[in-house]
């Protein structure tokens, strides 16, 4: 049996002393081969648990392993060789080059002058390419479009060549063509036996991408189970605060979700 | 570029050769007076000695210093994300000034003769000493404050050395205002930047403490790239972002320490060389470190030449500090105006 890429047991955490719970007691496994897809509310602690998830964050009880590996014990730069973030803020304004970026995914694998090797940079290439950025690769990454750079900061994930990806809001900058090219691109992933935790927005397209949905409302699970099960009108209209409607798609029969908007 | 990182910074230094070639060549022909190489190099005297114990270490001592100076810039720049971040940010010249004018008030005294006993074992003036330990204690306490729940803040720090050095210059202001003129003289031309003839140990020492800083920055050189990613995205790339800081921080002061110790305070270089040297090749510190450590070496050396030429037409030789921004700013913005 192949352990989980990722296993989070009971989890909490709060930002400071003062605040409320961020993620109360949450936990959450994605195995090979599956995308998971982490929706809630506004400040339902996705984010907050897409942290701890990647090692990023320490929560103050319950554990986190990687591939089985206490996450807070393995050495930092193993951990960036088994999970590989991509967070909502990336900076806007870096003076290096698209390839150049690219290639910073390769750091956990480098050694002590942070040398390339061809292969690094073939990897870094296909990364690009993945992310449909190649021809942006010479480009300033301040210079680009903020879809342009998403594509770009996608491209180092996938350049770090870990089993599981965790990307938070990937597809907030990206349009439509490309949103369907960084699903199926995480899902040739999984393939091959690598897996996902994708912090999604787009209900439908949390749909259609993930395996498995979980619901966080309050930094508690709601719901979880494969997105026909949790993508129900009252089970969202309950987590949203409101009234959500929820059809099949004509031609995939995928949910498709919508909030009812009155007017 | 799509060279590698190691290709890349084998042709700036390759590039940047010359240069230093050219800088060390001006730099030892150069001077008060004209100097007959041939006898020179014969070992005929007095031209000998001139070359081989007055210029040749002069020329040491800026291409340390120059180099010290650039790779320190380099580094604080990219600790604090800021390009306007130069090597006495954190309170170091703030610190040194306090140090050295406080032992030019105390010379004479019972302290001053201790002070002079103590440094002249170690081949150093009691200025100087007191310059560095100065830096030093201004270094500590930047630290310190600068850390809060149990980490480094850059943000912090740096509002630290800030206030701390506008606070120094108020000191070194109030002992100038109760110091004999010709003392304050001396406090003002030290703080300006002045090169000088320093023992051989002396070059020695601070030439190793330059390269040994030089080399952990180079090889941080890719993290410190990974840093301006931000704290968190160094970390999910595997960095230890709280112990590459304090790292780079201590090897960029050891550096800036060793500068301050031999010429006082020489300002522009730090700050501006690492820019020259970004505009030409690029922002990764892979190429960056090393490349503004030859630049600085090559600046500094021609700049302190220029410095000594001056003396046949003003009689005097100017500070190597003031000779920096008024070789370096028009030769900035050239090179700003060029590439963008």
């Amino acid at each position: 049996m192949t352990a989980p890429l990722l296993a989070i047991e009971s989890v909490r955490y709060r930002h400071d002393a003062q605040s409320p719970e961020a993620v109360a007691g949450v936990s959450l496994r994605v195995d090979p081969g599956e995308v998971v897809g982490l929706i809630g509310p506004n400040a339902a602690g996705k984010s907050t648990l897409a942290r701890i998830a990647c090692g990023l964050l320490r929560p103050a009880a319950g554990s986190v392993q990687l591939r089985g590996d206490d996450a807070f014990a393995l050495p930092r730069r193993e951990r960036a060789r088994r999970v590989a973030f991509l967070s909502q803020d990336e900076p806007a304004d870096l003076p290096f080059t698209a390839r150049e970026v690219a290639l910073m995914g390769r750091a956990p694998h480098l050694g002590l002058w942070a040398l390339e090797a061809p292969g690094d940079r073939a990897l870094a290439e296909a990364a690009l390419a993945e992310a449909d950025a190649l021809d942006l690769a010479g480009r300033p990454v301040a210079q680009l479009s903020g879809g342009e750079r998403q594509r770009v900061f996608l491209a180092r994930a996938f350049a770090q060549d870990a089993a599981l990806l965790v990307l938070d809001e990937p597809t907030g900058a990206l349009d439509l063509a490309h949103q369907v090219l960084l699903v199926r691109a995480v899902r040739r992933r999984a393939q091959s036996g690598r897996g996902a935790l994708l912090v999604l927005h787009d209900l439908a397209l949390a749909g259609a991408a993930c395996d498995r949905l979980v619901l966080l409302r309050a930094g508690r699970l709601l719901a979880e189970g494969p997105p026909l099960e949790v993508l129900r009108p009252e089970l969202l209209g309950e987590a949203y605060g409101t009234e959500v409607d929820v059809v099949p798609d004509p031609a995939t029969g995928q949910p498709l979700v919508a909030p009812r908007i009155r007017r | 570029m799509k060279r590698s990182a190691a290709v890349r910074a084998a042709i700036a230094l390759l590039a940047l050769a010359p240069l230093v070639a050219i800088a060390v060549g001006v730099g030892l022909s150069l001077g008060a007076g004209t100097l007959p190489w041939t006898a020179a190099l014969h070992g005929i005297e007095p031209d000998a000695t001139v070359l081989f114990r007055l210029r040749v270490p002069r020329v040491v001592l800026a291409a340390i210093v120059g180099a010290g100076l650039s790779v320190a810039g380099v580094a604080l720049q990219a600790l604090l994300r800021n390009p306007l971040a130069d090597p006495f940010i954190f309170g170091l010249s703030g610190g040194a000034a306090i140090g050295a004018a406080l032992s030019v008030a105390v010379t004479g005294t019972a302290l001053g003769v201790a002070g002079a006993s103590a440094a002249g074992w170690i081949g150093l003036l009691p200025t100087q000493l007191a310059a560095i330990l100065g830096s030093l204690a201004a270094a500590v306490l930047v630290f310190t404050l600068g850390r809060a729940r149990g980490r480094l803040h850059p943000e912090r720090a740096l509002l630290v050395g800030v206030v701390f050095n506008s606070f120094a210059s108020a000191v070194v202001i109030a002992l100038e205002s109760v110091l004999a003129p010709e003392k304050t003289q001396a406090v003002l031309l030290w703080l300006a930047g002045t090169l000088g003839y320093e023992p051989e140990g002396v070059l020695v020492a601070a030439g190793a403490v330059v390269l040994v800083a030089a080399a952990i920055l180079t090889a941080l050189a890719g993290r410190l790239n990974l840093l301006a990613l931000g704290d968190e995205g160094a970390a999910a790339l595997g960095v230890d972002v709280e112990a590459t800081r304090l790292l780079a921080f201590f090897a960029a002061s050891a550096a800036v320490g060793a500068a301050v110790a031999l010429t006082g305070l020489v300002g522009f270089v730090g700050l501006v060389v690492p820019h020259a040297v970004r505009l030409v090749a690029g922002p990764d510190h892979r190429v960056v470190l090393p490349a503004s450590a030859l630049g600085g070496a090559a600046f500094l050396v021609l700049a302190d030449a220029i410095a000594r030429a001056l003396f046949r037409g003003l009689g005097t030789e100017p500070p190597v500090g003031a000779v920096t921004a008024l070789l370096g700013a028009p030769l900035f913005v050239l090179l700003l105006r060029r590439r963008t």
